[in-house]
């Protein structure tokens, strides 16, 4: 009778999940099995592992999935890195502060595709971009920034860093303020100066904070599109391509969907691989912290 | 230098350098703001500098010419609806598991751990189909149907701070002979609402800024939300720049009053569903 009760208050989310997440996860699983096109299911052919073999002998799908790993390891290390001592600086008083710690939080706030058009105007090679255009004005070199391969996928990483950061250090700033004061007033007591204060205080404490955030970036950053896309439209060549947009590519606009559900497929796994990398890493740090 | 002399010193230089550094960052949207007000030629030849006059024209062309007001109403009623219901099915479902602790609930809640494991991108294509097979397609109810699937992600910070309450509160309240339902609504949802209130900023900042589902599926000018009109302006106007930054403010400014209101229940109750839960 409870388990019924509660089963009428989880019907709703487990439909939706189902419906919307479940079933499509299968008919990809089923899809990338055969040499479906988009029209009728029926005439469809079993291929077996075809499409995954064609997925690892193909140089665009590969360098589309290697990006995207690329930009989330780099994403989530660079921000971590950047957010939590930013935040620390935020957490202390200086005049100012109310209009600096809203400043990096408002970077987050605008869509990707916006702000990546934007940044196209300003790094574009040609004598119209801006910031070759400073460059120049400075007695500089202009630099190809969105036409060399390291120096667009650079770009697309320093643009995703420069917008979420903010929204990280504001949520690392949350928590800091959790921490009780005279966990510090103690430590200073002790004789601790501010560098032991930050590694045996604020670190073990910033633990959960780390959780929530780095979860938060590895599975936005896998699920990049907008930048690269309104950035660079994947360029030059097949460098800052997402697997996002290669599916979209290959399975909807060109209708191989068999193909396109396989490389869905194959980055299913690639995330079970980054979650389960992350669990480890998180549960290792804890351990060795507190 | 006494210990309050320095405690000064530093405080300035902190405050020197962090709002320079700020200042630096805010370049590009002080960027996209400035040149609104130039034309094409104004913006080429100083891409930096305040115009020289300033001139609304580019504002009038794009609400002459350009369906901004329908796109908006557009993302209001796509982001609202979608973020109600999400908030919704998340919470129930979250009741739902706190109400007891048995196997049937544990085994619920591992079922929708496989949300986070699961990219979009796999379910791109069978849901491409299936809402073409409902004739979902270019619709602000498609785009809906598809953002429900964050409910599980809501049910997942919901579902934290929900295990933090006293329990006894529910009991009290079930011995009364309040109905579930009724305990849900009038006891639960009230105690929850810094975690409610961070969930809602949060879904709406994303269905708002959201691209990739309007990308793929709205085709029509009448449907468009407003971020995909930003980006569908740049094919339509290359070469005119400040008229695209002008589509870039006006797409803007609801984002920034929302934000200016919403600002302090942000992050908040990610903070205390995580120490208490």
């Amino acid at each position: 009778m409870e388990n019924l009760n509660s089963f009428g208050f989880l019907l709703p989310v487990l439909l939706v999940f189902g419906v919307i997440v479940i079933i499509p996860f299968l008919q990809s699983l089923v899809y990338s099995l055969t040499d479906f096109g988009g029209y009728d299911f029926s005439t469809a052919k079993w291929v077996g592992l075809d499409n995954y073999r064609q997925i690892f002998h193909d140089k665009t799908l590969l360098s589309g999935l290697g990006f995207t790993l690329l930009y989330t390891l780099a994403t989530t290390m660079l921000i971590t890195a950047v957010a939590l001592p930013l935040a620390v600086v935020l957490n202390r008083k200086f005049f100012g502060r109310n209009f600096v710690r809203s400043a990096f939080f408002f970077l987050s706030v605008p869509s990707m595709v916006v702000l990546g058009v934007v940044w196209k105007y300003i790094l574009s090679p040609l004598d119209s971009g801006a910031l070759n255009m400073a460059l120049r004005a400075m007695g500089l070199e202009g630099m190809p920034w969105l036409s060399n391969v390291n120096l667009a996928q650079g770009c697309v990483i320093f643009i995703a860093v420069w917008c979420q950061v903010g929204w990280h250090a504001t949520l690392y700033l949350a928590y800091l303020q959790a921490i009780p004061n005279d966990l510090y007033e103690q430590a200073a007591v002790d004789g601790a100066n501010r560098r032991q204060q930050f590694f045996n205080i604020t670190l073990p404490q910033m633990v959960p904070a780390m959780g929530v955030s780095v979860f938060m970036l590895l599975t936005g950053g896998i699920k990049v599109y907008d930048l690269p896309f309104a950035l660079t439209g994947g360029g030059p060549g097949t460098a800052t391509l997402t697997v996002t947009q290669s599916i979209i590519q290959t399975g909807i606009s060109s209708g191989r969907y068999g193909l396109g559900s396989a490389l869905g497929v194959v980055f299913f796994l690639c995330c079970c691989l980054l979650v389960v990398l992350q669990q480890v890493v998180t549960k290792a740090i804890e351990r060795r912290l507190s | 230098m006494s210990l309050h002399t320095r405690e000064y010193v530093a405080s300035v230089i902190r405050s020197i350098v962090m709002i320079f550094v700020a200042l630096v960052c805010l370049i590009p949207l002080y960027m996209i703001v400035v040149n609104t007000f130039k034309d094409s030629a104004g913006m080429s030849q100083n891409p930096f500098g305040l115009p020289s006059r300033i001139s609304f024209d580019n504002y009038v062309y794009a609400f002459e010419n350009l369906p901004i007001v329908r796109s908006t109403i557009n993302t209001v009623i796509v982001t609202g609806v979608a973020v109600f219901l999400q908030v919704l099915i998340g919470s129930l479902g979250a009741y739902g598991i706190i109400q007891k602790n048995s196997r049937f609930t544990a085994a619920i809640g591992t079922f929708l751990m496989l949300s986070f494991i699961i990219p979009g991108q796999a379910l791109l294509i069978p849901q491409y189909q299936m809402e073409s097979a409902a004739g979902l397609t270019d619709s602000l109810l498609g785009l809906i149907v598809i953002y429900l699937a964050s409910a599980t992600f809501c049910y997942f910070l919901i579902v934290g701070y929900m295990r933090g309450l006293p329990k006894e509160l529910f009991e009290a309240a079930r011995l009364d002979g309040a109905s579930p339902f009724r305990i849900y609504w009038q006891i639960v949802l009230p105690l929850c609402r810094p975690i409610l209130a961070t969930v809602v900023v949060f879904e709406t900042m994303w269905t708002w800024n959201d691209f990739v589902t309007p990308k793929i599926y709205i085709s029509s000018n009448e449907n468009q939300t407003l971020v995909l009109q930003v980006y569908n302006a740049i094919g339509q106007f290359t070469t005119n720049w400040p008229l695209f930054m002008t589509i870039t403010v006006l797409a803007l400014v609801p984002v920034f009053f929302f934000f200016v209101l919403c600002q302090k229940w942000i992050v908040s109750g990610l903070v205390s569903g995580s120490v208490k839960g």
